[in-house]
């Protein structure tokens, strides 16, 4: 069939629907919310993926993560006494072993972290001091929004420099810049040298990055850490005294490949189950969310295309019967277009270009009514969505299928009615 | 002798099957030469229609031969037997039997589209012949916008354009009043002039009287055939005006 003629049909079938508008509409209906889910659907889970593969770029591919936990409280000593000691979380020797059992492991990065009051003048605050490597800064992102990052130069003069949060400086109620400003931190004073970026403490960073407030971390150098506020936290509860120590509050091991990175960690967890007594750390690999949130994302998939494919079915089903009424009414029509040298596959091509069109026109408006959804919902909700082209071009040729295998079935009861029948009918 | 249009032999239609099975037609020979103008007449019953729905190609006959312009078509499958309607007969029903939903233009252009014919050149030969039976200027209209004799002129218009070898119509003035009838009848013998072949079933003995050759059926046989002999001065006129 030449170009032309299939033009031909095709306007044809097209200016039949137009002469019922309201009821192709409405035939159209269930495949604009098929085609609209199947959009949806699509947008919300690419969107997912894209914001899951951002968020490990971000950990870091290669990366896995050793975090110290605080275990299950036990029963506490029963002392009298007003002082209490704590122990727990990895430990020196957990990463000198590592580090020296561990084949896979190409770089570590140990924090340190102390809960530490906070002077600036007369104000006081509790404050997260982490004790970090430059490397550490570089790897999570941790830029500063202004003044400068410290650097290996700073780690190796055990320089006591510091980087706060944007948050931190307004608890302060300061007048004064920032930058350079100084704070009394466990008796030492540090001076400020930058203010981090909020951009890099979003919710996921932060529970891998084990931070649990949302503005009062400082930053230290590690050196500088290690040899001035050390590693026991003190926490003075009305009239107890409480010390917790942990050696070291994370461990970011990075593997020499992305395809060590499991087998790392099963390592790891292998080696700290021999060293620990109790489950007071946690490995976190990057990669792994990245499985476990594609097992939601299945989930969720199935549960769309499913709402997509009824949809879809019932749109098939609805113009299918649309299409037997229209036949059943343009009986006349067919047996005069058969006496007049129609063949039965030009009657089956008539009413197929008539049901492919109109699922056509309906993926179309479905399309419109995905996309403009999609957008909706991004502006309402914090999903994120992304649209590709090729899922207008899946959605439509999704629809046309629908038309043509729906439309088979009274295309060809069309075409094998009797002509002198359908001549004769009123 | 001039060719044979249509030959009908030994044509038995037969509904049906075992003891309910209703012969219609009975054995019919009937054969039409080209130029020919022929009425068939009988009462209702008498297999008129069956024999239209053979000759015209919509049914085939249960036993005997049928060649229509020199090709056998009794035993063609559905798609050939599409093809002979399309190419080599043109009907003129009684109600018309246009599509309302196409214009005036659109509805003579249908045979040519189902034969193929480039867009263009159908549009000029369908302009051309809405043309030559007088409703040139409504060729963009739809046929409920016409009268019923305006209605038969577009649907012969139609059933001339592929120049098929055979003008079939039935009762073509039943539903007109008297008037546009003549008209129509006129155009008829028109045709006949211009050399086509025609066969015409009617009711009207009126009509009837006025065709060269009339043939009679009743109950599935011919009855009674005026014979070729009423048709050869006309043809004769033909070949003499045509050369």
């Amino acid at each position: 069939m030449g170009l032309g003629r299939f033009f031909e049909v095709v306007a044809l079938g097209v200016k039949n629907l137009l002469r019922n508008k309201l009821r192709s509409f409405l035939t159209m209906l269930g495949i604009i919310f098929g085609v609209a889910s199947v959009i949806a659907m699509l947008s919300v889970g690419a969107g997912a993926r894209h914001e899951i593969l951002s968020r490990i770029q971000e950990l870091g591919v290669r990366n896995v993560i050793i975090n110290s936990v605080k275990p299950p409280e036990e029963i506490k000593p029963d002392t009298t006494d007003t002082q209490y000691k704590d122990r727990y979380g990895l430990t020196f020797a957990d990463a000198d072993y590592i580090a020296e059992v561990i084949p896979t492991v190409e770089n570590m990065l140990r924090v340190n972290r102390i809960t530490q009051r906070l002077w600036y003048g007369s104000k006081r605050l509790e404050a997260s001091v982490l004790g970090v490597e430059p490397e550490y800064l570089r790897m999570f992102g941790l830029e500063s929004g202004r003044g400068r990052v410290f650097t290996e130069v700073d780690a190796n003069n055990y320089a006591k420099v510091c980087l706060v949060r944007r948050g931190l400086v307004a608890q302060l109620e300061t007048v004064e810049d920032p930058i350079g400003m100084w704070l009394q931190i466990g008796g030492f004073p540090f001076q400020v040298i930058g203010i981090l970026d909020d951009a890099a403490f979003r919710s996921h960073t932060r529970k891998a990055l084990n931070i649990d407030s949302t503005t009062q971390e400082v930053y230290i150098p590690y050196e500088t850490s290690m040899r001035t506020l050390g590693t026991v936290t003190l926490i003075e509860r009305a009239g107890s005294q409480e010390f917790t120590q942990v050696d070291l509050d994370q461990i970011v091991v990075t593997t020499k490949h992305e395809d060590e990175v499991l087998r790392t960690s099963q390592m790891l967890g292998a080696a700290l189950g021999k060293l620990h007594d109790r489950v007071d750390y946690e490995i976190v690999v990057p990669l792994e969310l990245l499985k476990q949130s594609e097992e939601t994302q299945r989930v969720f998939n199935l549960v769309m295309i499913l709402i997509a494919s009824i949809s879809l079915l019932v749109g098939g089903i609805g113009i299918a019967n649309i299409m037997l009424a229209t036949i059943t009414e343009r009986t006349k029509e067919i047996g005069i277009r058969r006496a007049l040298g129609a063949r039965r596959r030009d009657i089956v091509l008539q009413f197929l270009a008539e049901t492919t069109a109109i699922a056509a026109i309906g993926g179309l408006l479905g399309c419109f009514v995905g996309i403009v959804g999609i957008l909706g919902i991004v502006e309402l909700t914090n999903w994120k969505a992304v649209i590709a082209p090729s899922y207008v071009m899946l959605s439509l040729v999704i629809s046309c299928t629908v038309g043509v295998v729906f439309g088979i079935f009274p295309a060809r009861r069309a075409a094998q009615m009797d002509p002198i029948t359908a001549l004769r009918f009123e | 002798m001039a060719r044979k249009v249509l030959e009908l032999d030994k044509i038995v239609k037969t509904y049906g099957a075992g003891d309910s099975a209703l012969t219609v037609l009975h054995g019919l020979d009937i054969q039409v030469e080209e130029g020919e103008f022929v009425g068939i007449v009988g009462a209702s019953g008498s297999g008129k229609t069956t024999l239209m729905n053979i000759v015209g190609c919509l049914d085939r006959p249960t036993s005997g031969e049928y060649c229509l312009n020199g090709e056998d078509v009794a035993h063609l499958d559905d798609d050939r037997l599409s093809l002979v309607r399309n190419r080599s007969i043109g009907f003129v029903f009684q109600s018309f039997n246009l599509i309302a939903q196409l214009t005036v233009l659109e509805n003579v252009e249908l045979p040519l589209f189902y034969s193929r014919t480039p867009r263009r050149e159908r549009h000029k030969r369908c302009l051309d012949l809405v043309e030559a039976v007088g409703l040139g200027h409504r060729t963009e209209h739809y046929p409920t916008q016409l009268s019923g004799g305006e209605c038969q002129r577009v649907a012969i218009a139609r059933a001339l354009v592929n120049q098929p070898a055979l003008l079939l119509t039935d009762e073509p003035t039943g539903n007109l009043d008297t008037k546009n009838g003549e008209e129509v009848l006129e155009i008829f013998h028109d045709l006949h002039a211009q050399g086509r072949t025609i066969l015409m079933v009617t009711h009207n003995a009126e009509i009837a009287s006025g065709l060269p050759r009339v043939i009679e059926m009743r109950d599935g046989m011919v009855l009674k055939d005026t014979g070729f002999g009423t048709g050869t001065c006309v043809r004769g006129a033909v070949a003499g005006g045509s050369s």
